[in-house]
């Protein structure tokens, strides 16, 4: 799906007469994001800043919207969802955070069987540097490069980015597959896609405590084996027990989603994982930043 | 977040499950009274903490006389259990019977709901599963009729003589599961007396903040107990997190994202320092308003031991310069509170924003450089302990 995204993919938003859809709209366009429709849940219609608004997306398939970033309070995400697949979207980024898990079981049962990629819910969305995003990754933290990134943290993932980016490393492609624990699209769904990304020249998994994705990643790379060096931070050595850390998928019980757990698994299957976010950047700039390996 | 096990059996005995007898000491009063009651019968004292593995950690002790049940309840309330502090003790009759496992679950990865059974349940179910092979383990679309099936399928798979209870049991959680919109419903050890009666001998509820909204019940349970639960009571209050990590830290932090808040704690503590909270504020949606930095700022004055100040914020689209400026007013509203300040800002308006703290709160000192504010704050907190 990553490699169908660039700046001329018909994109809707949902949501986008409210502040945050208002707001996100303009800063995706001036990004390159070719933004074809908006819908607002009120029924309103007319335009916001040029782009025409429609009551749902079905009324909006003129426009033939390829993917729809939903921009809506979390619990009316289910609702404008099912909208989305009706109107045949196969692209639907959901950023909120707060979602209720049982409504992300039906969502993602819902888009599982309409054969539609759900990023989401708890993210900043995605990124393909240089053409396009859908959310609100920070352009100061984006930029072209060789680096496949895929992060929980939205904030963890900017900071990282930010050094990166700095110390001369962009993103092929930058996805945040979100910090809640039932979501559409995991770390091992979107490595494959990221790895066949053919600027990617190596991997980046932004993680935190809590559940069982770094590990089911870390199975799956040791099964498929990796041509390129995957990078790994795991954030969370220090949570709490029993109580979700800012995350709702950042919970640790019993040994259950410890860091301890994630480290093991990763460094198994071959991963360079860094316990800082200097000792990330200096390994990942030392190997892609200068010199000649360098890609420009 | 997990309850605390005698809401956890509160809401299976709401929903038909029974529970062992009991009675729950909180404090001295409590304490006397257990002492006077019942001497001879023996009893299990349990530590009220949302944590796994309470047994392993000391929290679970069994008592053979009311004396000896309120010595271990004396010794266990004010302990510390994994960053918890006990609260309360649970004081339960023992419960004579074979031990069984039941649990109702969402399964992130597939995105359905597993049921498991095991009739060998107790401490070391894990290992009894993967040993002995015997754990019914069904993975069932989320939804009510697929799970009902799966029940039937466990139905015939049981004892003839325990079928009939053990199905009614796994029907009673999977309706509070839905109903209540769980991530976890798990008993262990699920006793089966030899009357063939089941007991629920422990209860480890998962709930969902996300959705509380929804379930009134659920809220005022946790009102009810505010001290129980200072973190879900804070987020459903204030609408942000903020956690207490350790009672005793030095270190303040005011900082956004839950991701990287959780990654500077990991650095501080790395290099030796202590912090005392984990926060993610959302600046996004302070819009202006001072009230969550005056909670938190109000929060870190009544700590005991915090010396300094951290901020982090990363701005990708929130404007730093607003930021600043509610800094600046909050901090005019915290008379007599003084603590030396470091504010790490950067992105968006970040020279902006340092030219208002410049000018208007000349104390905090301003920098853009994470890996420079951690050691800096390091070594403040340091400096101030030893002053």
């Amino acid at each position: 799906m990553l490699e169908l995204l660039d700046s001329n993919t018909p994109v809707l938003i949902q949501g986008i007469s409210g502040r945050m859809g208002r707001l996100h709209t303009g800063l995706m366009r001036q990004y390159g994001t070719n933004i074809v429709a908006g819908v607002s849940m009120r029924g309103q219609d007319g335009d916001v800043d040029g782009i025409p608004v429609y009551p749902s997306c079905s009324a909006a398939q003129q426009h033939r919207p390829f993917a729809s970033v939903v921009m809506v309070p979390p619990l009316r995400v289910m609702q404008a969802v099912e909208d989305a697949i009706d109107a045949g979207i196969r692209l639907i980024v959901t950023v909120a955070e707060g979602i209720p898990v049982h409504d992300a079981l039906r969502i993602r049962q819902m888009t599982a069987d309409a054969g539609v990629s759900w990023i989401g819910p708890s993210t900043p969305g995605l990124c393909i540097p240089g053409k396009m995003k859908l959310g609100f990754l920070p352009d100061v933290s984006i930029a072209p490069g060789p680096l496949g990134v895929m992060s929980k943290s939205g904030t963890l993932s900017y900071e990282v980015c930010y050094r990166l980016s700095q110390a001369g490393v962009g993103q092929s492609a930058w996805v945040g597959v979100g910090g809640d624990p039932v979501k559409g699209t995991r770390f091992s769904d979107m490595a494959p896609e990221l790895t066949a990304l053919s600027a990617t020249r190596a991997l980046l998994l932004i993680g935190e405590v809590g559940g069982d994705e770094e590990e089911e990643f870390a199975h799956s790379l040791q099964a498929r084996g990796s041509d390129i060096p995957v990078y790994a931070l795991i954030a969370g050595k220090q949570a709490k027990e029993g109580v979700s850390m800012g995350h709702a998928g950042a919970l640790v019980m019993g040994g259950k989603g410890s860091i301890v757990s994630k480290h093991e698994a990763l460094k198994k299957a071959g991963v360079e994982v860094h316990q800082t976010m200097h000792e990330l950047v200096a390994a990942i700039a030392g190997r892609l930043g200068t010199g000649p390996t360098a890609h420009t | 977040m997990l309850l605390i096990e005698s809401d956890g059996k509160r809401l299976l005995q709401a929903h038909g499950i029974p529970v062992p007898a009991s009675s729950l000491v909180i404090g001295q009063e409590d304490v006397a009274k257990l002492a006077a009651a019942h001497p001879s019968t023996p009893k299990i004292v349990k530590a009220q903490v949302p944590v796994g593995g309470r047994g392993k950690a000391g929290g679970v002790l069994r008592a053979e006389s009311s004396a000896e049940a309120a010595a271990a309840a004396t010794a266990m309330l004010g302990r510390h259990i994994k960053g918890h502090t006990v609260r309360a003790c649970l004081i339960e009759e023992p419960i004579a019977g074979s031990e069984h496992y039941l649990a109702l679950l969402v399964d992130a990865g597939s995105g359905g709901i597993r049921l498991l059974y095991s009739d060998a349940g107790g401490i070391d179910i894990e290992q009894a599963a993967t040993t002995s092979g015997h754990m019914f383990d069904r993975l069932v679309r989320p939804d009510r009729n697929a799970f009902d099936a799966a029940i039937s399928e466990l139905e015939q798979t049981l004892d003839p003589t325990s079928a009939s209870a053990i199905a009614a049991c796994a029907r009673q959680l999977g309706a509070l599961f839905f109903d209540k919109e769980l991530l976890l419903a798990e008993i262990n050890p699920l006793f089966l007396r030899p009357n063939g009666q089941i007991v629920a001998g422990d209860a480890k509820i998962v709930i969902d903040l996300n959705a509380i909204e929804r379930h009134d019940d659920l809220k005022s349970m946790l009102s009810g107990h505010r001290d129980w639960y200072p973190d879900a009571w804070r987020k459903i209050q204030e609408q942000f997190d903020f956690i207490e990590l350790d009672a005793q830290g030095t270190i303040g932090l005011v900082t956004t994202g839950a991701g990287l808040s959780m990654m500077l704690l990991d650095e501080l503590t790395e290099k030796g320092a202590r912090p005392f909270n984990f926060c993610d504020v959302r600046t996004g949606q302070m819009r202006g308003d001072p009230s969550r930095l005056l909670a938190i700022f109000r929060w870190l004055k009544e700590a005991p031991n915090v010396r300094m100040v951290l901020i982090n914020i990363f701005a990708g689209i929130t404007d730093l310069a607003e930021f600043a400026r509610t800094l600046v007013l909050a901090l005019s509203q915290m008379p007599g509170w003084n603590p030396p300040i470091v504010a790490r800002l950067i992105g968006n308006n970040e020279e902006l924003a340092m030219e208002i703290l410049r000018t208007q709160a000349p104390q905090i000192r301003f920098e853009t450089d994470l890996e420079k504010a951690i050691s800096l704050s390091t070594s403040m907190a340091q400096e101030a302990n030893h002053a």
